[in-house]
């Protein structure tokens, strides 16, 4: 049955089909009012916080969403369920390794991978996946904590908190840490290899443009996100807002992009970690962590020496961090808070970096030091973040329903190849 | 049937200019209208290589002893058991997607083959306008394309019969939907052809309708329900569409979206050895339904010269 | 004579040899069947027209079913109408694209189809089991897997480009995977080329063989005995092969999604699927299969009619 947004509980009644025509027909009500209504940014009243760092939202614990108890056993003989992307955490960390840690309680982990956000939103929705731990971005985290599709997180458990830098313990997306953890670190940049490009795309006075060079036709890749598509469009303009409900600058960017596909014919995907080595492509919008993980995608008898990697020096690009959550119908919970709290250590937290590239934000791990220590080669190392890029970077939040549908029209324009 | 009458040589003057022309060698190869049909052949021969060979290739790399799906670097067993991570015997995805597979293709035909292979004696032994909308429904399902049954099926299935969920049952659900066509539509051919003569000689004999159901039409009936079963069982295998929309998490993702998936991302030659499992297990169903065939029309061979495996495509 | 006197006894209820069928006892049979397509197969039509009409969800901004067509809500089915056919039509192209590289896929398919099944149809001879063999193969093949096959020998280092540069054919390898149109077409025609080769042989197969002899006999070339008497025969197995060939691919949105990573060759099946996939337009979603069911409505209507009648006379 249609969950009712208005309903609190977030569970689904079985509803008398009189019932459903009924709030259906409110529905299309409700909706009518919104449309006429609503206009860029006009929802904040209406809909739900849209956290920002000028705006940071501390989410309430209600009733029937309560953090568990202190003090519990971890559950016995249980498997814990992981849901992430697809190759985004080390197997041998997640689990191999916890699974030896926590061997007195027969635990057994089991990975699920998604390709998108939104197909693993819709799925934890249906509730009909006990996950314990999900991988979600901040700009979904306020929905999902709205839904009551997550557990806020008991401390108590967690105290390796105090490894990672200080910004995560009260993240204006959820402050005071009550329902996340952060996972990694990355920003996103302009890679290219030299061996193929011979312009330097770290002097260029716009490096975005390098993007649009017909000279590399057939040769360019993009992010098959629409975020990061448009806020890199939008970058390449000078514009700062990577959140902008200005349908002009929209419009820009969308142009821009369809500029883009006419002259240079992009490949639009998230391989680029295999795309790069192989050279299928030689330049390329890319992830900090893909870059750093495409060393190990390089053919037999090709170094890594080739890709490099650029991000604005002065910190004003695109900067984003991923998150670990509870997923409240897990069946794990209390093993799901060891997982959280294990994933924050240092060890295992280092150990997964050096296999998926994507820094994780430890205070133990200096950045200058990343490179000495051969986590990231000496030609990737701006793929390193700082914490400064986080207070002068941009970020992507959560749009309004009307801005995004704008964002989303503008995609879907790109995307049809028109 | 080729035709191997020699006719006799074209008679000289006084004849249209084309068989003038057959006197030369080269024109009179071309002319000759019982020639051997060197280009028909050719082009068939060409057209089956360019059909086999590419999956020829892909199963020749799943044994590659290294990472690259054209180089070959060697022979080795490595992607089905002996990579500790990657193969498919290690790599738990794998071959849940393996087992995952199998499983919904035993289960749809389980279902799909008896309700089809009912519907189709239902509906050629009832006449009326209502058997033939119900025909035109069959018939409707087999052309609609599978995104628009997938994405029907989705959002019936999320919004409005909230009780089954997605995942197997879904799956399970939408594939017999999609497959129901095929025994009906084959099983009304066959019956065609048998008519209704035998079981009417078997109700003068006394017997029953429900007896002359089960021994006389049943049994003429065998070899079109093999062959539909076959021919469910290795599409579900292969379905795409419906099993991944209707999926709910990795464990109920079959063979083909994983595939897909990691087609998309960055393939090892793990891919071509699952691929492989994959011909292999519709290739065991496919001979053992043609074998049990075999047996069972052991009485009636009809395209001659085609044998039993012209009757089974006859059928498909 | 005898059957139809048999029938009219049976629908009295009087039969020789004391027997009758209760009314029912046919559509029995068809009960389930007719029971499974009306819940799984028309009421997800219903469904995705209802979400097409339908409305979003404020907060997950996902589709919402609108049940009773008096509050139906053509927001979503207005913006895809602007959106295809409208003033700043960008769908309209994404259609126009796929109608193209359906229509080449489907007549390319029929081109290299109708001499292959021909061939084997007339001329294969002893060998026939072994080309039936040959052509159902790709039947069990996985999509999937055939798909991947071309992926890997199209890589830049594939064989393709290999077989290509060391023959002189091309100076550098040729990046055919980058969104190539020709690389889309040639993988629809790949996949869906069996589906026309199977019902063109059985179709030429039934050729009597007599037929052509008297048509040579009476005077008329190999081409006019052709054009004149074999095509005609196979008619109908032409048309049905296109149909059952053509509207699949209209909903074909992997071919695309594994054999060009560019925007450049979006067909209608990779519009829906982003369309469903990005919360907020899956109305939208549900509008293109709308748009789309409407579009091929024709055709599947015909293909239905003209097998369903073709049924009846015993032919098919």
């Amino acid at each position: 049955m249609a969950r009712d947004p208005r309903d609190p509980s977030g569970l689904s009644h079985p509803v008398s089909r009189r019932a459903f025509l009924a709030v259906a027909g409110g529905g299309v009500l409700l909706a009518a009012c919104g449309k006429g209504g609503g206009g860029a940014g006009s929802n904040a009243a209406a809909g739900p916080p849209l956290a920002s760092p000028q705006n940071p939202v501390l989410w309430p614990l209600t009733e029937d969403n309560q953090p568990i108890a202190d003090g519990l056993e971890p559950e016995k003989n249980a498997v814990l369920k992981i849901y992430n992307w697809a190759d985004y955490i080390y197997k041998k960390v997640a689990v191999d390794d916890f699974q030896k840690k926590y061997k007195k309680y027969n635990v057994k982990v089991e990975i699920s991978s998604f390709n998108t956000m939104d197909e693993a939103i819709a799925k934890l929705r249906t509730g009909q996946v006990p996950f314990d731990i999900f991988f979600p971005t901040y700009d979904r985290v306020g929905k999902l904590i709205q839904a009551k599709l997550l557990r806020p997180l008991n401390h108590t458990y967690i105290p390796n908190i105090s490894q990672v830098w200080p910004v995560f313990k009260n993240p204006f997306y959820d402050q005071q840490w009550r329902f996340s953890v952060p996972y990694t670190v990355y920003t996103t940049g302009v890679a290219w290899r030299v061996d193929k490009v011979k312009k330097d795309i770290a002097g260029m006075a716009n490096p975005y443009e390098a993007l649009w060079d017909a000279d590399y036709r057939g040769k360019i890749a993009i992010l098959d996100d629409y975020r990061e598509a448009i806020s890199m469009a939008l970058l390449k303009n000078g514009a700062t807002d990577l959140n902008t409900g200005d349908p002009k600058l929209i419009d820009q960017a969308k142009q821009d992009l369809l500029t883009m596909a006419k002259t240079v014919k992009p490949l639009v995907n998230t391989k680029g970690y295999v795309d790069l080595p192989e050279a299928r492509t030689w330049l390329t919008q890319a992830w900090s962590g893909d870059m750093n993980n495409a060393q190990y995608y390089m053919p037999k008898g090709q170094s890594p020496e080739v890709i490099r990697y650029w991000y604005p020096p002065d910190g004003k690009g695109t900067v984003n961090n991923d998150l670990i959550c509870v997923v409240k119908g897990g069946k794990s919970p209390v093993l799901a808070h060891h997982f959280l709290n294990y994933m924050l250590d240092f060890d295992p937290a280092m150990e997964n970096f050096g296999w998926n590239g994507y820094q994780p934000p430890q205070t133990k791990a200096d950045p200058k030091s990343l490179v000495a220590d051969e986590y990231i080669p000496k030609n990737l190392s701006t793929t390193v973040v700082l914490p400064e890029y986080f207070d002068k970077g941009f970020r992507q939040l959560e749009l309004s329903p009307a801005v995004d549908s704008l964002w989303n029209a503008a995609w879907q324009q790109f995307k049809a190849g028109a | 049937m080729s035709s191997t009458v020699q006719a006799p040589a074209p008679a000289e003057a006084g004849q249209p200019p084309e068989a003038r022309a057959a006197r030369t060698p080269a024109g009179s190869w071309w002319r000759n209208p019982w020639r051997k049909p060197r280009i028909l052949e050719t082009v068939t021969w060409l057209y089956l290589a360019w059909s086999i060979l590419p999956v020829a290739i892909a199963v020749w790399f799943s044994f590659n002893a290294g990472r690259s799906r054209s180089t070959w670097q060697g022979f080795s067993m490595r992607w089905y058991w002996g990579d500790q991570a990657l193969s498919v015997w290690h790599d738990p995805e794998l071959h849940r997607a393996l087992f995952h597979s199998l499983r919904l293709a035993a289960v749809t035909t389980l279902i799909a083959v008896p309700i089809g292979v009912a519907f189709a004696i239902g509906l050629d032994r009832w006449r009326g306008r209502l058997a033939q909308g119900f025909s035109f429904q069959v018939l409707l399902a087999f052309v609609t394309p599978e995104i628009i049954l997938a994405v029907a099926l989705l959002f019936l299935i999320t919004n409005l019969l909230d009780f089954i969920h997605l995942g197997t049952v879904g799956q399970v659900l939408g594939l017999v939907t999609f497959q129901l066509s095929y025994p009906v539509i084959i099983c009304r051919a066959r019956l065609l052809s048998i008519g209704s003569h035998y079981e009417e000689a078997a109700m003068d004999l006394g017997a029953s309708p429900a007896q002359a159901l089960r021994r006389v039409l049943l049994p003429l009936l065998s070899p079109a329900i093999f062959a539909s079963a076959v021919l469910v069982f290795a599409d579900v295998i292969d379905n795409f569409v419906i099993a991944r929309y209707l999926s709910s998490d990795a464990a109920t993702e079959p063979m083909t979206v994983k595939i897909y998936n990691s087609a998309r991302a960055a393939p090892t030659p793990a891919l071509n050895a699952l691929a492989t499992l994959m011909l292999l297990s519709s290739l065991v169903a496919v001979v053992l339904g043609f074998l049990v065939y075999r047996r069972l029309t052991r009485g009636e061979r009809r395209a001659a010269g085609a044998g039993a495996v012209g009757d089974f495509a006859g059928n498909l | 004579m005898v059957a139809q006197a048999a029938r009219r006894r049976r629908r009295t209820g009087r039969a020789g040899g004391g027997v009758w069928y209760p009314r029912w006892f046919w559509p029995a049979f068809a009960l389930p069947g007719v029971l499974w397509l009306a819940v799984l197969f028309v009421l997800p039509l219903y469904t995705v027209l209802s979400i097409a009409f339908g409305t979003i969800d404020p907060l997950f901004r996902n589709p919402l079913p609108t049940w009773n067509p008096v509050q139906w809500d053509t927001t979503a089915v207005r913006t895809v109408l602007e959106r295809t056919f409208g003033d700043d039509a960008y769908l309209g192209p994404a259609f126009l694209r796929t109608f193209v590289y359906v229509l080449c896929a489907s007549v390319l398919c029929l081109v290299i189809a109708y001499p292959v099944a021909y061939f084997v149809a007339r001329y294969g001879g002893r060998r026939k089991g072994l080309f039936l063999v040959l052509l159902i193969a790709p039947f069990w093949i996985s999509y999937m897997m055939r798909l991947l096959a071309w992926v890997n020998l199209l890589q830049t280092d594939g064989w393709v480009n290999r077989a290509l540069t060391a023959t002189g054919l091309a100076g550098q390898p040729i990046n055919w995977l980058d969104g190539r149109p020709v690389t889309v077409v040639l993988g629809l025609v790949y996949g869906y080329i069996p589906y026309m080769t199977l019902p063109l042989f059985a179709s030429l197969d039934r050729v009597d063989p007599s037929l052509l002899e008297a048509s040579r006999d009476l005077g008329a070339s190999r081409l006019r005995t052709f054009l004149r008497v074999t095509l005609p025969l196979s008619r109908h197995a032409i048309l049905a092969g296109m149909v059952i060939v053509t509207l699949p691919m209209f909903g074909d949105y992997f071919t695309n999604d594994l054999l060009s990573g560019s925007p450049g060759t979006a067909m209608l099946g990779n519009l829906v699927n982003d369309a469903i996939g990005t919360p907020g337009q899956g109305t939208q979603g549900a509008a293109l299969v709308v748009l789309l069911m409407t579009m091929l409505v024709l055709p599947m209507l015909y293909y239905v009619r003209s097998t369903a009648r073709a049924t009846r006379e015993g032919r098919a």
